[in-house]
């Protein structure tokens, strides 16, 4: 930019030292001329107003407009980036939820089978150990239904083995001694059953 | 930029401007009652001499006069043919060893500088509207803004392209060219201003400046291989058919630098200069008709159709000072482009 500037300087000095000579050739004096006259003088000045112009605007309006605008697109470049890394971001979070979610979701699937299994196998269990217990019972109440049972015929048999012999001594006390009764009453007793 | 610094800028631009008109026209008002004084006996005989020459009828030339250079101005002016003529002083003219400079102010240096000022007043309001809205983190409003889309759509949509890669460093130059042709012809189209650019010198110095930018251009991005936008030399043809194409070729490669600038130079003095005489010579067919139907009330009828056409060829020509200070621009920059890109 600034070897530019110079440059332009002094190819302007050179074009301005140029052009008098142009205007000498047409031999025109400032405002007499035609249409197509040249004038040196004219020349000069324009070169002169370019060359402050192009100093003047470059620094005061050019420069800070495109700066200004140049800050501003910076601004906005930085801003679809920022909102671009934040979206990304964004999405990468997304998916580690989602990952988490999922993840839990196996746990409590998981969870809830195992919970389910062991329930399952508690029920079988007990129903197992109830049924057990049940049939236990059911068996210990028949032998000792059966134990009654043989009891209270045993019981039932002496008791009446007692009633029979007190009855058949109270019938017959005289000629029977004890042993030979006993006999015949067990006989009787046996063919009674 | 807020609307009301830029409503009090305008306004004091307006009101600056004003007041040195009005002053400048009672200054040289009391010059040419003075002058008119001491030329009261020179007048009465020039008065003989126009008396004669309006005998022979010979019509009044108003255009010329209004499209060439000249050394006096006209201001508005509340008395007989409403404007005033100012004379410009004469100044010694410089000599720079054998060149002889009249720097002289005549009408379009006047004219020239008055566009410069309102161009540096504008654009630099402009600037400093866009460093402040920068400032406060906003993007330019009012006159900044405007200015900033102009500028924003030359630079990007216009410029870089056309200027290749790494252009930026050209674009204060086309742009400075813009804005100082765009205000030269905007300047011209108000009454009792002149256009700067309908002078072929100012054209011809301004293509002058694109010519020694496109070739600085050209030698700093091409180095050596320069040489080859003067001399035609192709490098994949035998040297039996090189030569005489070269020979050919090359008065055509320099003639073409030339005719470049020269174009843009014509284009511009010719496209400015044109439309005024279009609408001057519209204008003047008012007082034809005005003649033809011996100043009776048809002839103010009869006036409405130049009054119409001159309208919108004034109109137009709002459109062509935007125009054609885009296609110097422009083309300024597509040369550029064109000879940093070629022989790559």
């Amino acid at each position: 930019m600034r070897s530019l500037k110079l440059s332009l300087t002094a190819l302007g000095g050179l074009v301005a030292a140029a052009s008098p000579l142009i205007a000498q050739e047409e031999h025109a004096p400032a405002p007499s001329g035609g249409l197509l006259s040249i004038e040196g003088g004219l020349m000069f000045w324009t070169l002169v107003v370019f060359v402050i112009l192009f100093f003047v605007l470059s620094k005061y309006a050019f420069g800070p407009i495109t700066q200004a605008v140049r800050s501003r697109e910076e601004a906005l470049r930085q801003a679809i980036a920022d909102a671009k890394a934040d979206r990304e971001a964004a999405a990468a979070l997304l998916v580690e939820h989602k990952a988490q979610i999922d993840a839990a979701r196996g746990e409590a699937q998981k969870f809830i089978a195992e919970g389910r299994a062991t329930a399952e196998g508690m029920k079988t269990s007990m129903l197992e150990e109830a049924r057990k217990q049940q049939a236990d019972m059911l068996e210990r109440a028949k032998r000792d239904i059966d134990g009654e049972k043989a009891a209270a015929i045993a019981d039932l048999r002496r008791e009446a083995v007692g009633i029979a012999i007190a009855a058949a001594g109270k019938v017959i006390e005289k000629n029977l001694d004890d042993a030979q009764n006993r006999k015949l009453v067990e006989g009787y007793l046996a063919g009674l059953q | 930029m807020t609307h009301s610094t830029t409503r009090s800028i305008v306004r004091s631009i307006s009101f600056g401007s004003l007041a040195l008109l009005i002053t400048a026209s009672a200054v040289r008002a009391q010059d040419e009652r003075q002058d008119e004084r001491q030329a009261e006996p020179v007048r009465l005989e020039s008065g003989v001499e126009q008396g004669g020459a309006a005998a022979a009828e010979k019509p009044k030339d108003f255009v010329m006069p209004h499209v060439l250079n000249s050394s006096h101005i006209a201001i508005p002016w509340l008395g007989a043919g409403l404007e005033h003529e100012i004379e410009l002083p004469k100044w010694q003219p410089i000599h720079i060893g054998p060149i002889t400079l009249d720097l002289s102010p005549t009408k379009h240096v006047v004219m020239l500088w008055f566009s410069a000022v309102l161009c540096l007043i504008v654009l630099v309001a402009a600037g400093r509207g866009a460093e402040k809205a920068r400032a406060e983190g906003r993007p330019a409003a009012g006159l900044a803004g405007g200015i900033e889309a102009m500028i924003l759509y030359l630079r990007n949509d216009i410029l870089l392209p056309n200027l290749g890669h790494h252009g930026e460093k050209f674009v204060p130059f086309c742009l400075t060219g813009f804005f100082m042709i765009l205000f030269a012809n905007l300047l011209g189209l108000v009454p009792y201003m002149a256009t700067a650019t309908g002078n072929l010198s100012v054209t011809a110095t301004l293509a002058v400046l694109s010519f020694i930018m496109i070739e600085v251009a050209g030698m700093r991005a091409l180095g050596k291989g320069y040489i080859n936008t003067v001399i035609y030399w192709p490098h994949d043809l035998p040297i039996a058919v090189k030569a005489p194409i070269s020979l050919i070729m090359t008065p055509v490669e320099i003639l073409s630098k030339f005719t470049k600038p020269f174009a843009l130079a014509m284009r511009l003095f010719a496209n400015m200069t044109a439309g005024h005489i279009a609408v001057l010579s519209l204008i003047g067919m008012i007082f034809t008709f005005a003649q033809l139907l011996n100043y009776s009330p048809a002839s103010w009828g009869a006036a409405l159709i130049p009054v119409s056409l001159a309208t919108a060829i004034m109109a137009l020509e709002v459109f062509v000072a935007f125009l054609q200070a885009f296609i110097f621009m422009l083309l300024t920059a597509v040369f550029i482009g064109q000879i940093r890109e070629s022989h790559h």
